[in-house]
């Protein structure tokens, strides 16, 4: 009798349960309406971009303004490049400053950040929580704060007018360490207590067993610092044109003004293009990575 | 002997951190304690171009600049109030907002990176270039008629003030506290600014959901939890170190980008007062981090470490 009214009652438990899914589907669709509205609000502005880029100059000028365009054309990329061949510094070289210090402020901030952060997750030292806090200290100082100090020490270290007046600082942001320290205190000790026996050194356990275990954290990272690197214009920094990265030449035919729109309207195509689609392509990383992992307690 | 032989191994161990420390360190103190201290330094002295033999002269004033800031400017006060209470708005909304994105676009669904980056555009359209480059096309539009589009826009302003006045109104009239109204007026009224602020920290999550063992869920879904419960007992707890590192991620960013900081930077390059401004950055450093420590340390006690 008892065992009935449980089965019973098991019963009754399931059909809710049923009820409760039909209504959580409801519910999806209301978030997927919500989020699709919240999308739009996002994807405007490139949407404009878009557009713009491929807007005749007569289309740019219109009032009131469309957003759609009418009759796509290239004219803007055209004229971009005859500007750029123009230019007084070869454009490849411009690209190339791009590459040296969005690369190299890039990878080296998320290796060194990555190796500071191991310790700080994982090992006991004195010191440690003195350290920490300093670097989360470090984060509440605003950049355009210290902009005066920070020029100082750049001459003082006398790399003035040298990539490595961009590189070196975004290697030390407070921010990445603390980043990658979260992610790693999720590690479980048992993965990298394993390896010790096995006879890894430190230097082993970090490169096969930290990183690749906390892949998605730096694809994020490295997202985060691509974006601040292809952003900089290095005009504090650098004085020589042949040291200015593409940002900046780029700034400076928008800076053209009315005469410029529509080569504008192409630099800033390329200008968000680009960091889109190194977006995507960490993007799709990160969900690869997370299949093959997992641990058996 | 035993005991001799382990001790130095702990030695080795944390030799190994220092060492993996080391570079981070040196970067650290190099561009980011010094500027620090030098920040210190012009916050406590009036600071002087040397026209003879070039550079900078420091003459200390002791307190006067931190004087002048709360007792004599015009203005500090009032903005350091407004970005303050702008940020203690902007947490929690960014925070949840974020965490329910990051859920949604951790679902399978075709074309999700795609909407992955659609969200993520308004940290990569933050850049000073394409600011520039849309307040150009911004002109282009209306530069002709600029006093026309100027009058649609105040009229429409109006009437939006209308009716939300008019809503206000029947909601106290209801009897909703005036306090929780005021906080949901303000956060409606900032909803893109919020919507624009979480690019980041959905990012953050979706790491974080990644990195949360399927064999959890599959756990949880024969042990027959639902939706709801797999949430709480699950996803939440797993993810709430990161709440931490998204908390504190949301108060930088919304600080750096604050009206204070834009005070102290107009200070500094437009008056040429960097003492004041030192004061300034100061001050509201000290105010956040009396923040940051108050919200975290909250948030810690709850928070579960997986280990």
């Amino acid at each position: 009798m008892a065992e009935k009214d449980t089965i019973k009652r098991k019963r009754r438990f399931l059909h809710k349960r049923e009820k409760q899914l039909n209504r959580s589907m409801a519910g999806n669709t209301l978030l997927f309406v919500l989020m699709f509205i919240c999308g739009i609000f996002m994807v405007l502005p490139l949407v404009m971009i878009v557009n713009n880029a491929l807007k005749p100059l007569d289309e740019l000028y219109q009032f009131p303004p469309r957003i759609f365009v009418r009759n796509p054309t290239l004219e803007n990329f055209s004229d971009l490049f005859v500007l750029m061949n123009d230019s007084w510094i070869p454009f490849s070289r411009y690209i190339l400053n791009t590459i040296i210090i969005t690369g190299f402020g890039m990878v080296g901030h998320v290796v060194v950040a990555s190796l500071a952060a191991y310790p700080l997750a994982k090992h006991r030292f004195p010191g440690k929580n003195i350290l920490f806090s300093m670097v989360v200290l470090s984060m509440m100082f605003s950049w355009t704060v210290t902009q005066i100090p920070q020029y100082l020490i750049i001459s003082w270290m006398g790399i003035n007018n040298n990539y490595l007046a961009l590189i070196l600082p975004a290697w030390s942001f407070g921010m990445g360490l603390y980043l990658m320290k979260q992610f790693m205190e999720q590690l479980p000790d048992s993965l990298m207590e394993s390896a010790k026996l096995d006879g890894a050194t430190e230097w082993h356990i970090f490169w096969t067993i930290v990183m690749p275990n906390v892949k998605p954290a730096w694809l994020t990272l490295a997202i985060f610092q691509f974006q601040q690197m292809w952003g900089n214009t290095g005009s504090m920094f650098l004085r020589d044109e042949q040291l200015k990265p593409l940002q900046f030449a780029l700034q400076q035919i928008t800076a053209g003004g009315v005469a410029r729109a529509g080569a504008a309207a192409a630099v800033t195509f390329i200008i968000a293009a680009v960091p889109i689609i190194f977006f995507l392509i960490c993007q799709s990383n990160i969900l690869e990575t997370m299949t093959t992992s997992g641990m058996k307690d | 002997m035993r005991k001799k032989k382990k001790l130095s191994l702990l030695q080795k161990r944390s030799l190994a951190g220092y060492l993996f420390i080391l570079p981070w360190f040196l970067g650290f103190l190099v561009f980011y304690v010094r500027s620090l201290i030098m920040t210190g330094q012009f916050a406590l002295s009036r600071l002087s171009i040397d026209a003879v033999n070039g550079g900078y002269v420091l003459d200390p004033v002791g307190l006067e600049n931190f004087r002048y800031a709360l007792r004599v400017h015009a203005s500090f006060k009032q903005v350091l109030t407004t970005s303050v209470m702008d940020m203690l708005i902007d947490v929690p909304l960014v925070t949840f907002f974020a965490l329910f994105m990051a859920m949604l676009l951790n679902k399978k669904f075709p074309g999700r990176g795609l909407v992955r980056a659609i969200f993520f555009l308004p940290v990569i359209l933050n850049s000073g270039a394409i600011q520039a480059a849309m307040e150009l096309g911004a002109m282009m539009m209306n530069g002709g008629v600029a006093s026309q589009a100027a009058e649609v826009a105040a009229s429409a302003g109006e009437s939006m003030t209308f009716s939300i006045d008019y809503l206000i109104d029947m909601f106290v009239s209801l009897g909703l506290p005036a306090g929780i109204l005021g906080y949901i007026v303000t956060a409606v009224a900032r909803i893109n600014d919020i919507i624009a602020a979480s690019g980041v920290q959905i990012i953050l999550f979706i790491a974080a959901l990644q990195s949360i063992p399927g064999s959890m869920y599959e756990v949880a879904r024969i042990e027959g939890a639902t939706g709801y419960e797999t949430f709480w007992r699950v996803t939440f707890p797993m993810v709430m170190p990161h709440i931490i590192t998204c908390v504190v991620y949301t108060i930088v960013d919304s600080f750096t980008g604050s009206e204070v900081v834009d005070l102290a930077y107009s200070v500094a390059f437009d008056e040429f007062n960097y003492g004041l401004s030192s004061v300034f950055s100061l001050i509201s450093t000290v105010i956040t981090c009396i923040i940051l420590v108050i919200v975290c340390g909250a948030i810690q006690k709850r928070t579960f470490y997986y280990n």
